[in-house]
C-alpha cells in the first residue's frame, strides 16, 4: 500500500479525526476485541484501512499547519499504531515459520569428497584390500550419478522463498511505516529474533550440534570422522541455501529502505547460528595431531575453501566482518593441521618402534600402511601442493644422530615440496624396513624381507599416475635397483653355499694310486649339499614372497643357477656313486626331486603344512 | 660483575660438560660451582631470574587493576567495559610474558620431567575450557548489546521533547522488555523479581508480548552452548588442581606455569561474573586464590571484591556485573517507575531527574555502542593467543614422544 498523496487542508483534517478512530479501535490495550483478531488475518479491506490511517496521521504529523495539541494526540496515536503494528508484525512472521524442507536439498551432493579413508587401514591379504577399496570407490561414484536427477546441488548460492510473496509485501508495508515512525529498532528486533528461532529449528533439523571445543577433543576421531561429514554437508545448505535466503528476505522486507537496515536485521537472525556452525570447524582444526586425521582435515579444508566465495557474498557487510575473518582464520589453521600432521607421519614413520619381525618375511605392515597413505595423500594431491610449502626436514631434531637417513636434494631440483615429501617418506620407510631388517636371525630372510617390501612400494608407485609422477621414474629406477639388489644379496646369502658343494674343485685327486675323484671327498659332498638343500627347503617354504610375479621370477632365477649346476654335477659324478655302496643315501635327489622342491620355495606354508607335503 | 659475566659465558659451553666432569683447572672450580646453582630440574641461574621478573610483572599489572590512579578511577570503574579490556589486555601481556619465559627456546626434555608432566596436561586441560568460555562470553556478550538495543528504544523515546504520552508508552514497553531480559536468569527461568513487574503494568497484553520479546531475544544464550554446558561447572574444573599442594608455591620452571595458570583461571571467572552465561551458580564459592602468594596479592584482593558483588546480586537474578549493565538495571527500573506512573503534566523537578536519567542512559548505551565490539576482538585475541601457547606446548610434549600409527 502506497502512502497517499497529499490532499487539501480540510479534507486532511477529517481523515486524521477518521484514521485516529481506525487507529484507537485496534488498541490492544484498550478493547478486548481488538485483542482477539488480528487485522492481517482478516479482511484485506480493512487492512488498506488501517494502513491509510497510519499514513494520514504521519502525513499529518509531518504538516507544519497543525496545532501543539493536535500533535501531541498525533504522537500519542502514532504510537498506539505502532505497537499493534508491531503485533501484526510479529504475527505475520510467526504464522510462517514451518522449517523449509531440506532432507531433499541436503541430499547427496556430487562436489563431496570420495575419498575413503578406509583404504588407509592394514589389510590381510594386499590383493583383496586393494579391491575392496576399489570397489567402494566405485560404488561411491555411481551412486552419486545415479541420483543426479533425484537431487539439487548445493553447490553454489540457491535462495529459496522461506515466506510466501503475499507475506513478505504485508511486512514490507508494516515496515515502511515503521521506520518511517522512527520505530525501526523495533521493527529489526521482532523480525530478527523471530526469523532466529526458525533458522534454529532448521539447524537442528540438519543435525548441526552445540558440541564445545572440550566435547570435540574427546571424541573419538571414527566418530569425529562423521560428524565431519556431516557437518560438510550441513553447512553448504546453510552457506548457500538458509543464510542466503534469510538475507534475501531482510532485503525484501526492508526494500527501499537502505542496506544498512537489512544488514542488521540479517545479522541478528543468524549471527549466532553462523558462530555455532564455524565454532565447530574451528575446533576441530585445533585439535591434537595425528596421521589419521589427515584426509578428514583436508576434506574439511576443502569443502571450506569451496565454500569462501560464497561466505564472501553471504556475510558482505560491514557488520559481518568477524564471521568472514573467522571462516578465513579457520581455513589458514586447517591448514597449518594439515602440515603438522604430514610432519608428525614422517616421524612416526621413521621411529616406528616394532621389532617383532614379520613371519616369513612378507611385507611389512607399516609398509602396507604407510604406502596406501601416500597414495591416498597423492589423490589429494590438488589440495596439499597448495600447502605443502617447504622441503622436508631431512636434518633430525638432535643433532649428530645417526637415526636419520640422509638425503640428498640436489638431484631432485624442480620437484615440488610435496613430491620431496614424498619421496622422503619413502627414504624414511625404507631406513625404518632396514633397521628391522637386521632382527632376522638369518640374513637371507633379511635381505628377502627388503626385498619384497621394497617391491611392494615400487608396485604401489608405479599404480598410481599421480604419485608416480611425483616420485619421478629417476627415483623409482633406484627403488628397483635396491629391490633388484635386495634379490641377489638373498640369492647370494642362501645359494653360495649350497652352490659351493656343487663345485669341481677339490673333488680330484691327481697322483698316487687313482688318480680322478676322491669317492670319500664326493660323498661328503653329496652329503652336505643334501642337508644344506633340504635345510633351505625346510626352511624357506615357510618364507613368503606375497607377489605372484615376483615369487616366479625368484624361483625362476634359483633354478637356473641350482638345476644346471646339479645336473651337471650328476652327470659327471654319478657313476662315481653308482659304483659304491648305498648312491641312494647320497643321490638322494634327482633333477625333477629339486625343480619341484624349488616349487615349495616362499609359499609361506606353516610347519605342519609343510611336513604334510613331505610326508606325501 | 665479572662474576655475572663468566656466569653468562659459562652457561654457553657449560651446556656440553656433564654435570660430574671434576677439574683441577681454574676453570673446572667455576664449572662445579655453576653447577651447585642449577636447580634440580636443570633450570639455569638467568632462567630463574626470569621467572621472578615474571612474578614482579603479573603482581604490578594486577596491581594496577585494582588500586588504579584516581584519575582513572571515575572513567573506569571496576568490571566496566573499559576495566574489563583492560584486564584483557593485562591477560595479553602475561601471557605474551609466559610465551617467552617458558615455551620459547625451551628443551623438550625439562617438560617431561616431574612435576611438569603433571602440570603440563592439566594446564593444556584448563586452556581448552579457556576457549569454550571464551566462546560463551562472546555469545554473552550479544546478549548485552540486546539489552543495549532496547536501551536505545527508551532512550530515543523519552529524549523527545516534550514528552507525552505516547513516548512514554513506548518507552515503558521497552523498558518491560529490557527489565524482563536482565532478570531471566541463566537457566532462563523467569526469577521471582520478574513477576512483579507484571502486577506494575494495568496493561496486560503489552507486557505478554514484550515478555515474549524478552525471552526471544535471550534465547540467543543458549544458541551456541549445549543444554548441559555450565559456565560455573567449566570454572570448578579449571580449578582443580590449582592450589598448589600444602600451600607450597611451586619453584622452577612449574612456577610460571602455577602463575599462568592461575592468571587463566582468574580472567575467565572475572568474564563469566561480569556478563550472562548459561548456569552460573555457585560462582563466588568455587574459586579463591590463596592469599599468601606474593605476587597473586593483588589479583587476590580483585578476586575478594568480585566474589562479594557476586553473592549481593546473586538471589536477585541479575543479569552479571558487568557495571554498565548494573546502572542500566537501576535506571531501568527507575524509568520504569516513572513511565508507569505518568500522568500528564508532570512536575519540572521530575521531569528534570528523568531527563538526567535518561542523559545517564544514553552515555552507558554510547560506551557499550563503543566498547562492546572491541571487547568481543579481544576476547577473540585471547581465544587465539591461548590456541597458539597450547599449540607450542603440545610440540615439545610431542617432541619426545612417538605418534601412534594406527597401522
Amino acid at each position: 500500500m502506497e502512502p497517499p498523496e497529499n490532499s487539501n487542508a480540510c479534507g486532511g483534517e477529517v481523515a486524521v479525526e477518521d484514521a485516529q478512530k481506525i487507529i484507537l479501535r485496534w488498541d490492544s490495550t484498550a478493547s478486548e476485541e481488538a485483542r482477539e483478531r488480528m487485522i492481517f488475518e482478516g479482511d484485506r479491506e480493512e487492512v488498506d484501512r488501517y494502513l491509510k490511517a497510519v499514513d494520514d496521521i504521519q502525513k499529518s504529523m509531518s504538516s507544519t499547519s497543525i496545532s501543539d495539541d493536535q500533535d501531541k494526540v498525533n504522537s500519542n496515536t502514532i504510537q498506539i499504531a505502532m505497537a499493534r503494528l508491531e503485533d501484526e508484525f510479529r504475527n505475520i512472521l510467526l504464522s510462517h515459520t514451518t522449517p523449509v524442507e531440506l532432507d531433499s536439498l541436503a541430499a547427496a551432493d556430487p562436489s563431496s569428497s570420495v575419498h575413503s579413508s578406509a583404504a588407509v587401514e592394514y589389510e590381510e591379504d594386499d590383493h583383496v584390500g586393494d579391491d575392496e577399496i576399489q570397489d567402494q570407490i566405485q560404488r561411491v561414484d555411481s551412486s552419486a550419478s545415479n541420483s543426479t536427477t533425484s537431487y539439487r546441488s548445493t553447490s553454489s548460492i540457491r535462495e529459496i522463498d522461506l515466506i510466501p510473496q503475499e507475506a513478505v509485501g504485508d511486512l514490507q508495508s508494516i515496515a515502511k511505516r515503521m521506520i518511517s515512525a522512527g520505530y525501526l529498532r523495533e521493527c529489526i528486533q521482532v523480525c530478527g529474533s523471530v526469523r532466529k528461532s526458525v533458522v534454529d529449528a532448521n539447524f537442528r533439523r540438519l543435525g548441526i550440534e552445540k558440541l564445545s571445543i572440550g566435547d570435540i577433543q574427546r571424541l573419538e576421531w571414527d566418530a569425529l570422522e562423521t560428524k565431519i561429514r556431516r557437518w560438510i554437508r550441513a553447512a553448504k545448505v546453510c552457506i548457500r541455501i538458509l543464510f542466503a535466503s534469510e538475507k534475501r528476505l531482510c532485503e525484501q522486507i526492508f526494500d527501499g529502505i537502505g542496506t544498512a537496515v537489512d544488514d542488521a536485521c540479517f545479522m541478528e537472525t543468524i549471527k549466532g547460528p553462523a558462530i555455532q556452525l564455524f565454532n565447530f570447524a574451528e575446533a576441530i582444526s585445533i585439535s591434537r595431531r595425528s596421521p589419521e586425521k589427515m584426509f578428514k582435515i583436508l576434506d574439511l579444508h576443502d569443502a571450506l575453501m569451496d565454500l569462501m566465495p560464497d561466505i564472501e557474498v553471504v556475510f558482505e557487510s560491514k557488520s559481518a566482518d568477524s564471521i568472514r575473518v573467522q571462516a578465513a582464520e579457520i581455513l589458514s589453521r586447517l591448514a597449518e593441521a594439515a602440515r603438522g600432521i604430514l610432519s608428525e607421519f614422517e616421524n612416526a614413520v621413521l621411529r616406528e618402534p616394532s621389532l617383532v619381525p614379520v613371519p616369513g618375511g612378507t611385507i611389512h605392515p607399516l609398509t602396507r600402511y604407510v604406502m596406501n597413505y601416500i597414495s591416498l595423500i597423492s589423490d589429494y594431491k590438488q589440495t596439499l601442493i597448495e600447502l605443502i610449502l617447504s622441503k622436508p626436514s631431512t636434518g633430525s631434531r638432535y643433532s649428530g644422530d645417526s637415526t636419520t637417513p640422509d638425503m640428498e636434494f640436489a638431484e631432485l631440483e624442480g620437484k615440488t615440496p610435496l613430491a620431496l615429501h614424498m619421496i622422503w617418506i619413502i627414504v624414511i620407510l625404507q631406513f625404518n624396513l632396514d633397521g628391522k631388517s637386521k632382527h632376522y636371525k638369518d640374513v637371507s630372510l633379511a635381505h628377502l624381507f627388503m626385498m619384497n617390501n621394497v617391491h611392494y612400494i615400487v608396485q604401489k608407485v608405479k599404480g598410481s599416475p599421480e604419485l608416480r609422477e611425483m616420485i619421478g621414474d629417476d627415483y623409482l629406477r633406484k627403488l628397483t635397483g635396491k629391490l633388484r639388489q635386495a634379490a641377489t644379496s638373498y640369492q647370494r646369502a642362501t645359494w653360495v653355499r649350497v652352490l659351493y658343494c656343487l663345485r669341481d674343485e677339490g673333488l680330484h685327486v691327481s697322483g698316487g694310486f687313482s688318480s680322478g675323484v676322491s669317492r670319500s671327498a664326493l660323498r661328503e659332498r653329496f652329503k652336505t649339499f643334501n642337508a644344506m638343500f633340504e635345510e633351505v627347503h625346510r626352511t624357506q617354504a615357510t618364507w613368503l614372497v606375497p607377489d605372484n610375479q615376483l615369487r616366479e621370477e625368484l624361483r625362476i632365477s634359483i633354478s637356473e643357477k641350482l638345476i644346471p649346476a646339479y645336473r651337471s654335477f650328476l652327470g659327471r659324478f654319478r657313476s662315481h656313486i653308482e659304483s659304491g655302496k648305498h648312491p641312494e643315501n647320497y643321490m638322494k635327489y634327482s633333477v625333477e626331486d629339486l625343480e619341484s622342491a624349488v616349487l615349495d620355495f616362499f609359499e609361506g606354508y606353516t610347519v605342519s603344512q609343510h611336513l604334510k607335503r613331505r610326508s606325501q | 660483575m665479572l662474576l655475572v659475566f663468566l656466569v653468562c659465558s659459562l652457561n654457553l659451553w657449560g651446556k656440553e660438560m656433564p654435570a660430574t666432569e671434576y677439574s683441577s683447572s681454574f676453570l673446572g672450580r667455576i664449572t662445579i660451582r655453576r653447577n651447585q646453582v642449577i636447580s634440580m630440574d636443570g633450570t639455569h641461574e638467568l632462567e630463574l631470574e626470569d621467572i621472578e621478573v615474571f612474578k614482579k610483572n603479573v603482581a604490578d599489572r594486577f596491581t594496577d587493576l585494582l588500586s588504579p590512579p584516581d584519575e582513572v578511577i571515575c572513567t573506569e570503574p571496576l568490571m566496566s567495559i573499559s576495566w574489563l579490556r583492560k584486564l584483557l589486555d593485562v591477560f595479553l601481556s602475561c601471557e605474551a610474558e609466559f610465551k617467552a619465559v617458558f615455551i620459547m627456546g625451551r628443551d623438550p626434555s625439562q617438560i617431561c620431567k616431574p612435576p611438569l608432566d603433571r602440570l603440563i596436561p592439566e594446564f593444556m586441560e584448563r586452556a581448552v575450557k579457556a576457549l569454550d568460555i571464551c566462546n560463551a562470553v562472546s555469545s554473552g556478550i550479544d546478549s548485552v548489546q540486546q539489552c543495549q538495543k532496547l536501551a536505545e528504544i527508551v532512550v530515543s523515546a523519552l529524549e523527545q521533547k516534550p514528552i507525552g504520552e505516547g513516548q512514554v508508552n513506548r518507552a515503558k514497553k521497552a523498558l518491560s522488555s529490557l527489565l524482563t531480559a536482565m532478570m531471566v536468569d541463566d537457566k532462563e527461568n523467569h526469577c521471582k523479581g520478574a513477576e512483579r513487574t507484571w502486577s506494575f503494568g494495568r496493561r496486560g497484553n503489552t507486557a505478554g508480548a514484550s515478555k515474549e520479546r524478552a525471552t526471544g531475544n535471550f534465547r540467543s544464550l543458549s544458541m551456541i552452548v549445549a543444554k548441559n554446558w555450565s559456565a560455573s561447572k567449566q570454572i570448578q574444573a579449571m580449578c582443580s588442581n590449582l592450589v598448589a599442594p600444602r600451600g607450597v608455591e611451586p619453584t622452577g620452571l612449574a612456577a610460571p606455569v602455577y602463575i599462568m595458570s592461575t592468571v587463566m583461571v582468574f580472567v575467565m571467572w572475572t568474564l563469566v561474573a561480569a556478563v550472562p552465561c548459561q548456569d552460573r551458580g555457585g560462582l563466588a564459592s568455587h574459586f579463591q586464590i590463596p592469599r599468601n602468594l606474593v605476587w597473586g596479592q593483588s589479583m587476590s584482593g580483585l578476586q575478594e571484591k568480585i566474589a562479594e558483588e557476586w553473592k549481593k546480586k546473586e538471589k536477585k537474578c541479575s543479569a552479571g556485573l558487568l557495571q554498565e549493565m548494573q546502572r542500566m538495571e537501576m535506571l531501568g527500573q527507575s524509568l520504569f517507575e516513572f513511565a508507569d506512573g505518568f500522568q500528564f503534566p508532570t512536575e519540572t523537578q521530575k521531569m528534570d531527574e528523568v531527563r538526567t536519567q535518561v542523559a545517564e542512559l544514553a552515555g552507558i548505551c554510547r560506551r557499550m555502542e563503543e566498547g562492546l565490539v572491541p571487547l568481543q576482538m579481544q576476547i577473540r585475541e585471547v581465544f587465539h593467543r591461548i590456541v597458539g601457547s597450547r599449540s607450542q606446548v603440545l610440540e615439545l610434549v610431542d617432541a619426545d614422544k612417538v605418534s601412534q600409527l594406527v597401522v
